[in-house]
């Protein structure tokens, strides 16, 4: 950047931080479980069948004597890919299809909108059964499922976002320009866009973890023996009074996933965000 | 004036908590309002007008610490009994009148509110107390009023409904911030008369805050007039305004564009901004800004008469008070086209509907029969023909909503008009145009936040026409950018800033900047310096001034406000409801005669200095969404000079008293040339 006045960074806000190291270090886990498994998550165990909590098994056994600790490790990837894959999806059509049909204000809009409509109309679960109901389930339809559930909502997002960018007289000014529809939304209007985007994008994030688990707990997710963390829930249900700890491992992880990647959108959007920059 | 004052305060402080630390909001002000009078509170924005009210009414909240010597209303401590008297002797109306009144509850429900809340009335005996209310406040048919939900009436309406409920516990003192801003000079007039009605008929007293001083000097008999938190000058309005002391008052009244001088050369720019209240200056804090500042200037200076014996009642805060001190005005440059070359712009019979409602609303059924509806439409504009020449200003002036800024956006065609043609140096404008046109006509807009991309630098903001329209590009685009700037009174070392970092009339400049980075022929000045400070709007004016002299050129100058275009209008249009009823040049359409709606509109604009006018006032019922009749004068239903019928059915004749002067109305030539001058200049 030239000139005399640099612009001073702020320092990096606090949320950023925290939500980058939990989910950083879940991501981590996630890649590095295989090898740091202290036990194979897959293996039958007879004699240690649901062992509480210990020294030997950290989150303690379930019913077939599997380690929940290893499991819980092993199946950390299945929730990030879940919610990241999904979420990366439905941004890469949302995005474009809310940004046309916040600029175009004739049919073409008018027909993005109703289909999101009727989209929205669906409850996502079911419109994710609908997906998955006519395949076989494997992790990468429910991805793909979760994602496609998504898009329509990310769509009228960026619309509104976009809409009330364009009424901004930067904007008038490019048109006054001549400036192509390409150059007005991409230079002027997703930038700009960028914040409440990412706010969402979090809370998408969370939600199709939250979706794609209980796609799996509703068995058309993860299949057995996965131990993907909704599939493990739905699995430790019959024991949550001998053994509530199978079902409690996942469900703590699943909760501090969902609250850092929330931070993560939220420390990002306040980064992002110039208007929240001091003062030159 | 022996009776102790009904107000008083003493050294009020108030000093706000801070991400910086403590931020002096109010220092030591002081001021008294005897029963029955009026004090103006005058100030731009920030100079803590509003706080003064907040802390009269102890509203100010956790955040803000409140200091006094002594704050007494009618013998009472005002601070410890604030609670008890606000709503009951201290009534308050703000300036939007949409956010005072809550829409969810009918406006009568809400004027009786402080009746059953403070007097313990029933909710039957309120209500109609309500309705009494509402017709003391010049509302017509109060008990229909009453009923309805405030976006059922226009803004006057309201801002006397909110007046009737701060009149409800029969006040004493009435506080008023800024209660005129948000509406339209004929409504504003309206309700500066009511006002001055009420103080007359109920004995109230008023204090009155706002940045514009000409409804100050038409209500208040004194003044204060508040910088950056201290009272830099007070006393009799007449006499302050008529012969300000303090540089800063000299400095504002020289700023002021005003409608009844016209063209006066160059208005005085005060430089710079507001001081950082949070590290209070000791000596005069004005004096960064100030011309006449001298080193004795660094001492504490205290509010002293201004001159010693003379009239105790006028307070000064400066040592050079005394002294006949003239702002120097910049000098006007030598103009390169005098609005007399060829036709730049013209548009002939433009005219633009838009549809209300969606294709939903317009679907009904009928025995069962889905049915549409025909669209309902709003003719923004409606046949509209004018011209600009090369280097030639034509001021548009005319209430909201009435097409303006349609209209400036039709002549740029950034938005298509239904009808008409539009031609551009001779040549016939398309709905799209190329890139040719594109670079000639450009834009300013009114409100600077909105008008720059905020993840923008300034730099990227004005290099994009430059590259764009191939004028320059790699390191001569560097160069241009800095000429640009340099254009606009900005030093280079703007160009890594964003947006957020410079203050209003700075994000003007750059605004100015971008569109003149085209070279164009040709600009909408869209309410260009309306949302700025007066300070700095003549900055700005006196900058735009320049632009069209050294570079000749021509604006369309789009503004509610008639000083302004009077200062830098060539040829006047007036615009009502779609259509221009008055056009021609400058000096012709101030003066008589008059289309009865120009008329209208200079009465009611609230001059400096002139409380004289008083007679001569033309007042407009209703405003404009009033509704009206089809085909014949669009101002016809509000017209105080109506003839009959044939004004609803038949369209005006154009008259034209003089060469380029042109007036669409039914009246004959004489009648109209025998009013007085709303002005004062003929």
């Amino acid at each position: 950047m030239s000139g005399a006045v640099a612009v001073r960074r702020r320092a990096i806000p606090g949320a950023l931080v925290w939500g980058g190291i939990i989910v950083g270090a879940i991501a981590l886990l996630a890649v590095l479980g295989p090898w740091i498994v202290p036990y194979d998550p897959d293996a039958f165990s007879v004699r240690n069948r649901l062992q509480p909590p210990s020294g030997t098994f950290w989150f303690g056994t379930d019913e077939f004597g599997r380690d929940v600790f290893s499991r819980v490790l092993a199946g950390a990837h299945y929730s990030l890919a879940m919610g990241f894959g999904a979420t990366a999806l439905s941004l890469a059509f949302g995005i474009p299809l809310g940004l046309i049909a916040a600029f175009d204000r004739g049919w073409l809009s008018e027909a993005i909108m109703r289909a999101v409509d009727v989209l929205i109309s669906v409850p996502p679960i079911l419109l994710g059964l609908l997906v998955l109901a006519v395949t076989e389930p494997a992790l990468w339809k429910t991805v793909v499922a979760v994602g496609l559930v998504y898009v329509p909502i990310m769509t009228r997002i960026v619309r509104a976002v976009g809409l009330g960018l364009l009424a901004e007289d930067f904007v008038q000014a490019a048109r006054a320009r001549g400036e192509s529809a390409a150059w007005i939304l991409a230079v002027d209007i997703l930038p700009n866009a960028w914040p409440p985007i990412i706010v969402e994008t979090a809370l998408r994030i969370t939600f199709a973890i939250l979706l794609g688990s209980a796609l799996s707990f509703l068995g058309l997710g993860a299949q057995p023996p996965a131990s993907e963390w909704g599939l493990m829930i739905a699995e430790s249900r019959p024991f949550i009074e001998q053994a509530p700890w199978i079902g409690l491992a996942p469900g703590l992880c699943l909760c501090i996933l969902l609250i850092a990647v929330n931070l993560l959108g939220e420390g990002l959007r306040e980064l992002l965000d110039p208007r929240l920059r001091g003062r030159g | 004036m022996a009776d102790a004052p009904l107000l008083s305060l003493d050294a009020l402080s108030v000093t706000y908590a801070t991400g910086r630390g403590p931020l002096a909001a109010l220092q030591d002000v002081s001021l008294a309002i005897p029963k029955g009078g009026a004090m103006g509170l005058v100030g731009e924005s920030g100079s803590g007008k509003s706080s003064v009210v907040l802390a009269i009414l102890g509203l100010l909240g956790e955040g803000a610490r409140v200091t006094a010597a002594a704050a007494r209303f009618d013998g009472h401590d005002l601070f410890a009994e604030a609670p008890a008297l606000r709503g009951r002797r201290i009534g308050v109306v703000f300036q939007d009148p949409s956010a005072a009144l809550n829409p969810a509850l009918t406006v009568g429900s809400q004027v009786a509110e402080p009746l059953v809340l403070h007097r313990g009335m029933s909710q039957e005996d309120a209500a109609a107390r309500a309705v009494s209310l509402l017709s003391e406040v010049g509302l017509p048919r109060a008990e229909a009023v009453a009923r309805a939900y405030p976006h059922q009436l226009s803004g006057g309406m309201k801002q006397r409904a909110v007046i009737a409920g701060a009149l409800a516990c029969e006040p004493d003192l009435l506080l008023l911030d800024e209660p005129t801003t948000a509406l339209d000079v004929t409504v504003e007039a309206q309700i500066l008369d009511l006002l001055e009605g009420l103080r007359k008929s109920r004995g109230l007293s008023l204090l009155l805050v706002s940045h514009n001083l000409g409804i100050v000097d038409r209500l208040c008999d004194d003044l204060t007039v508040l910088y950056a938190g201290r009272v830099v000058e007070q006393g009799p309005a007449e006499a302050l305004l008529g012969v300000p002391s303090h540089p800063y008052t000299r400095g504002l009244l020289g700023a002021l564009p005003r409608a009844d001088r016209g063209r006066i050369g160059r208005l005085v720019p005060i430089p710079g901004g507001l001081p950082d209240l949070t590290q209070p200056d000791p000596g005069c804090n004005f004096r960064a800004r100030c011309a006449f500042a001298e080193p004795a200037c660094a001492a504490p200076q205290v509010l002293a008469p201004v001159r010693s014996g003379a009239d105790a009642s006028r307070l000064a805060r400066c040592h050079k008070a005394g002294e006949n001190l003239i702002w120097p005005v910049p000098d006007e440059a030598v103009r390169r086209h005098r609005g007399e070359g060829d036709i730049l712009l013209a548009a002939e019979g433009l005219s633009r509907s838009f549809a209300l409602g969606g294709l939903l609303g317009r679907l009904s059924f009928r025995n069962g029969i889905p049915r549409l509806a025909p669209q309902a439409e709003v003719r923004a504009v409606d046949g509209v023909t004018l011209s600009v020449r090369a280097g030639e200003v034509l001021g548009l002036v005319g209430e909201s909503g009435c097409g303006k800024t349609t209209l400036g956006r039709l002549v740029l065609r950034l938005i298509a008009s239904d009808s008409g043609t539009l031609r551009f140096a001779g040549e016939l404008v398309p709905d799209k145009p190329g890139a040719a046109f594109r670079r000639r006509a450009q834009i300013v807009f009114q409100n600077p936040d909105s008008s720059l991309n905020p993840r923008k630098t300034v730099a990227e903001i004005i290099r994009r026409p430059v590259t764009l329209f191939g004028i320059a590009r790699g390191a001569e685009a560097d160069a241009e950018v800095d000429r640009l700037l340099e254009l606009v009174r900005l030093s280079p070392a703007y160009r890594g800033r964003y947006p957020h970092q410079l203050s209003g009339g700075e994000k003007q400049r750059i605004g100015i900047a971008r569109a003149l980075a085209s070279r164009p022929d040709f600009l909408v000045c869209d309410e260009a310096v309306s949302a700025l400070d007066v300070s700095v709007q003549a900055a700005v004016l006196n900058l735009l001034d320049d632009l069209r002299d050294r570079l000749g050129v021509a604006y369309l100058f789009i503004s509610h406000d008639i000083g302004v275009i009077a200062h830098v209008a060539d040829r006047i249009a007036v615009m009502y409801r779609g259509k221009v009823v008055e056009e021609g040049p400058a000096r012709a359409v101030l003066a008589p005669p008059y289309h009865p709606y120009t008329e209208a509109l200079l009465s009611a604009v609230p001059l400096v200095g002139s409380s004289g006018r008083a007679a001569a006032r033309i007042r407009l019922a209703g405003d404009v969404s009033s509704a009206a009749g089809a085909g014949g004068c669009p101002f016809a239903h509000r017209c105080p000079r109506r003839i009959g019928p044939v004004c609803d059915t038949v369209v005006p004749p154009v008259l034209e008293p003089k060469k380029g002067h042109r007036i669409a109305c039914h009246l004959p030539l004489e009648t109209l040339a025998a009013v007085p001058p709303a002005l004062g200049w003929a």
